[in-house]
């Protein structure tokens, strides 16, 4: 190309060379004298220069022979100045980096469509149950919803994640399975890398025992080798055929190892009533979502009708499955990325302020160049060329670091974010960070250049040493609206991350009913395909617990299905004889947990008593029994032969949701028809999120729900000593019992509450990130400000000092003017953030979007930083010996 | 000098395009030839500025209403030599009707048709 080009010029300059030798020669032929001939036809071809610039412009390429020239220049002008071009590169490297990061997850996670054939038409169909829109579904509602629609042209039920002993060879290892319908890669539009997914009637008893391997399971266990498929896998005893591995980018659900096919029949999977399992679906071609949803609502309609009493009240919802997958990040991503956004417009604003310290050293320049014939136009697009390479050589910068904070996400799945995209440095990423930065460069640099093409020749030709007054004033208001506006911006950054802070701290210290210190929680699961009756199970259970409560170090150890904070399942009861049930219908978080679960997580009783022996007997068969008398005694009234009902500890919220102020103790309450003898109350526990309130719960005792074989069961430990420390002898302990048997989601309960909080710590850190730079970047940009003033008068600081003027009047006279930017500025900012931070109320726990004691303290630090800054230029100020200050220019 | 200014007729906007094209309509020429060849052919009245004549040739080139090629001279000097292209020649046309349309609108103001009348 450059060759092309001069090869290009070389040819006008030869034109225009025979051009005047041709009209020399005529003048020769005509008789004149040689010197003179060449001379006059000279003359008569005018400014060369000229004549090539304007034949140059016609070959259209006139702008990029520009912009090089431009680009060329701005380099030499970058490069002989470093020290300006490091602090402006490394400043804009900050803002564009930052920006890049936070835009790589959004890509991943918002922008990006799923990794899935047609992605738009890939639905989940989910229970609406009043003001729950999206909640679990039951088998014998989606088979209604599978056969008699009409507008999905696939769709596919599917548990969620269950845990399985793989057995075999090696150490016993929990797996994270989905069972699926056998279609669940075609509705979904994902094809396997090796093999086939699941056959049609492959989710058929008998026919199910093949499996689909994860990436990442398929890498561990067979090395990688394609020898994998027809190999088996075993799980919970049993084996299972390898038909194909999923590639590496699948990660749907997220972080499953094995997908097995799902007996695709009531009986595999639930009736009506109970809710278990997701569904996702494949929408008709052309076909809309509204559509799908008036379609399978009328069915849900139709479903209530037929059975009142498990469906009355409920509906179906259709929702985009990305929407779904993305619903709890996206406002916190789009917080982020606003906040990173105001980072890079502070970063903006402080190279702003360079530039135009800059202007002013290179007002000659200016000049020089206006004389010279340098139109406005052309020197606006040279000083652009220039800001506009600097914030590309940050954007250079800041990427570099970007990759490095991106390859570190792609290396852990901790980020509270969904995976189902991973995160890229790809093009779409590479392309925001480039047009980031020309808007950026075009943004900081439009000020100062408009500024310093504002020459007027006259003035400053006259002016030969004193910088144009009008000019100055001019560029001190620039500098001026600058600095409030970097104050402003700050201020509501900081009191978004105080906010945040306080929500943290509000979190970290909020009761939540357990005492988590030194408990330790193992995940376990009983296979049914071993451990087959009650009975076996029970009686494994219980010398485990034997084992374990014997080990040293172990103050108490019991076992329970779930733990606070994390998926629960729920009941609805009503009180015994209420009036209307439906009226008075209360939701239950059910646990089922062995007696010293109470003692262990430190939930004090208030009443009654914990479960007898009996009652834990009892509640083996319970269910059972009190199904087979009621069929035997059809007029059976619930208050008789108590004998035959389950017992119950229930949540002080509980107690006063199913009875108000009453004592509950003794009290009976239904859930799903079985009558429920409440035996004592305990303490709330927030069980679903440390930011709501209490939850009502009701325990049962553990045997009451011994065959659910999927679920793990958790045992959790007081220690004595440091919880991890049990680990090794726990899992011995285990394995004496049965060596299959793996342990896994080893964590403290102090994990599991930090868990709880990932969002919130996610944000917290990295809004305080953000704050911080824009604090920084804000002081910065302060001090830079009032040095130049202060440099800028010292020749009037040295004359009033030589007058008379005392140090306190310098410092009123330099000081005032900062403070008073920085007033202005905070006022704006705190407006600002009043408006602002209600779009953050979603994210805060226990503080209000308007915290007064939180504004007033940011505010307080904002306006120390910003008068520390101005001070320390001031102290120069107050130092200025007349006699050098007068002598200064 | 002065002199020699007021006898050169301005050209107007447009017209040198169609007198370069009309020149080449003559056969090949070098940017020099086209500009005697102006002069001559309008018996001295039209100077043609060298400031004007080759950012006109580059441009109709870059149109590609007319062709370049380096040449070598009698005495042994490379020219760059322009000739029309296919284009080039329908553009001629047009503009030559154009500017008969022209010529011939102005011509009818300057001499008050007796059509008027009627």
């Amino acid at each position: 190309m450059s060759f092309f080009w001069r090869r290009k010029q070389q040819e006008l300059n030869e034109e225009i060379d025979a051009h005047l030798r041709m009209a020399a020669g005529d003048r020769l032929a005509r008789g004149e004298n040689p010197g003179r001939a060449a001379q006059l036809a000279r003359r008569e071809l005018g400014n060369a220069t000229l004549i090539h610039e304007t034949t140059r412009d016609q070959w259209g390429w006139r702008w990029l022979e520009t912009f090089l020239q431009d680009a060329r220049y701005a380099l030499r002008m970058l490069r002989k100045s470093p020290g300006f071009t490091t602090v402006a590169v490394l400043t804009l490297a900050l803002g564009i980096g930052a920006n890049t990061g936070i835009f790589s997850i959004v890509e991943a996670v918002l922008l990006r469509p799923l990794p899935f054939h047609d992605p738009d038409r890939v639905v989940r169909i989910l229970e609406a149950v009043k003001d729950l829109p999206y909640t679990s579904i039951s088998g014998e509602d989606y088979f209604d919803w599978e056969s008699q629609n009409r507008t999905l042209q696939g769709s596919s039920i599917a548990t969620f994640t269950q845990n399985y002993n793989a057995s075999g060879a090696g150490a016993p290892e929990a797996v994270a399975v989905v069972r699926t319908e056998a279609n669940f890669f075609s509705v979904l539009g994902a094809d396997p890398l090796l093999g086939r997914a699941f056959a049609s009637g492959e989710d058929q008893v008998g026919k199910d025992h093949v499996a689909v391997l994860s990436y990442g399971f398929w890498r561990r266990h067979f090395a990688g080798s394609a020898d994998a498929l027809g190999k088996t896998v075993e799980l919970n005893y049993q084996p299972y055929t390898v038909v194909g591995v999923m590639p590496r980018w699948f990660n749907y659900p997220e972080s499953i190892d094995v997908w097995i096919p799902l007996d695709h029949t009531v009986q595999g999977t639930s009736a009506r009533g109970n809710y278990s399992y997701m569904a996702i679906g494949r929408l008709k071609q052309g076909i809309t979502i509204q559509q799908a949803q008036s379609d399978l609502s009328a069915i849900a309609a139709h479903q209530s009708q037929l059975y009142p009493d498990t469906n009355k009240d409920r509906n179906v919802s259709v929702i985009p499955l990305k929407t779904r997958i993305t619903q709890g990040s996206r406002p916190q991503l789009l917080m982020l990325l606003g906040a990173v956004a105001l980072v890079l417009l502070l970063a903006c604003a402080n190279v702003a302020n360079l530039l135009l310290a800059r202007a002013a050293r290179r007002e000659r320049e200016m000049v020089l160049r206006a004389t010279l014939g340098a139109s406005r136009m052309r020197i606006l697009r040279q000083l652009l060329t220039e800001s506009v390479l600097l914030s590309l050589a940050g954007a250079g910068l800041g990427l570099v670091g970007a990759s490095w904070c991106i390859s570190f996400a792609q290396s852990t799945t901790w980020l509270p974010i969904p995976h189902t995209n991973p995160i890229s440095l790809n093009m779409t990423v590479l392309a925001f960070t480039v047009g980031i930065s020309v808007v950026v460069g075009v943004l900081f640099g439009l000020a100062p250049a408009l500024e310093a093409s504002r020459v007027n020749l006259a003035e400053a030709l006259k002016e030969s040493t004193r910088s144009v007054a009008s000019s100055a004033g001019w560029r001190g208001k620039l500098r001026d609206v600058l600095v409030i506006s970097e104050i402003a911006v700050s201020l509501g950054l900081l009191i978004g991350a105080g906010l945040l802070l306080r929500t943290f701290a509000r979190m970290r210290s909020a009761d939540i009913g357990v005492r988590p210190n030194n408990v330790l929680t193992i995940a376990i699961a009983l296979p049914d395909t071993k451990y087959k009756t009650l009975p076996d199970r029970r009686a494994f259970y219980d010398r485990l617990l034997t084992r374990v409560q014997a080990l040293p170090g172990i103050e108490d150890a019991a076992l329970a299905q779930t733990l606070p904070l994390e998926e629960d399942h729920s009941w609805g009861g009503y009180p015994e004889g209420a009036p209307d049930w439906r009226a008075s219908l209360v939701q239950l978080r059910v646990n089922f947990v062995t007696p010293d679960y109470f003692r262990v997580m430190g939930i004090p009783f208030r009443g009654g008593r914990n479960f007898s022996s009996q009652e834990i007997d009892r509640a083996l068969d319970s269910v059972q029994q009190y199904a087979e008398f009621t069929k035997k005694h059809p007029s059976f009234q619930f208050g008789e032969h108590r004998e035959f009902f389950c017992s119950a500890v229930l949540s002080y919220a509980a107690a006063q949701a199913l009875w108000h102020n009453q004592d509950p103790i003794g009290k009976v309450f239904v859930s799903g028809n079985i009558p429920v003898q409440v035996v004592g109350v305990v303490g709330d526990v927030k069980e679903e999120d440390i930011r709501t309130g209490a939850t009502p719960s009701a325990y049962f005792p553990m045997t009451q729900e011994l065959d659910n074989s999927f679920y793990a069961e958790r045992i959790v430990v007081k220690t004595k000593m440091v919880p991890d420390s049990a680990v090794s002898a726990i899992r011995a302990s285990v394995q004496q019992l049965d060596n299959s048997l793996s342990l896994f989601s080893v964590r403290t309960m102090q994990q599991v509450v930090a868990e709880n909080m990932e969002d919130t710590s996610l944000q917290t850190t990295l809004l305080s990130i953000f704050a911080a730079l824009g604090l920084i970047l804000a002081a910065v940009g302060t001090y830079g400000v009032m040095s130049y003033l202060v440099t800028q008068r010292t020749h009037e600081i040295g004359i009033r000092v030589a007058l008379g003027a005392q140090p306190r009047h310098v410092l009123s006279l330099v000081m005032g003017h900062g403070v008073r930017l920085a007033g202005i500025g905070v006022t704006i900012g705190a407006a600002l953030a009043l408006s602002l931070t209600s779009l953050i109320s979603s994210f805060l726990f226990g503080v209000a979007p308007t915290d007064p004691a939180t504004f007033v303290a940011v505010t307080a630090f904002l306006l120390l930083v910003a008068l520390l800054a101005c001070y320390i230029p001031t102290r120069r100020a107050m130092r200025v010996d007349p006699m050098v200050a007068l002598r200064y220019e | 000098m002065k002199q020699h200014y007021q006898n050169r007729i301005e050209l107007l906007q447009g017209t040198l395009d169609l007198l370069i094209l009309q020149t080449l309509q003559w056969g090949a020429q070098h940017g020099y030839g086209i500009s005697q060849a102006i002069r001559s052919r309008s018996g001295d009245a039209l100077q043609v500025d060298t400031g004007s004549l080759y950012p006109a040739l580059h441009r109709l080139e870059h149109q590609k209403w007319i062709k370049a090629d380096w040449k070598t001279s009698g005495n042994n000097q490379r020219v760059r030599v322009y000739q029309l292209t296919a284009a080039g020649k329908k553009q001629l046309l047009s503009e030559r009707s154009r500017w008969q349309q022209i010529s011939e609108a102005i011509a009818g103001i300057l001499s008050p048709a007796k059509e008027n009348e009627t």
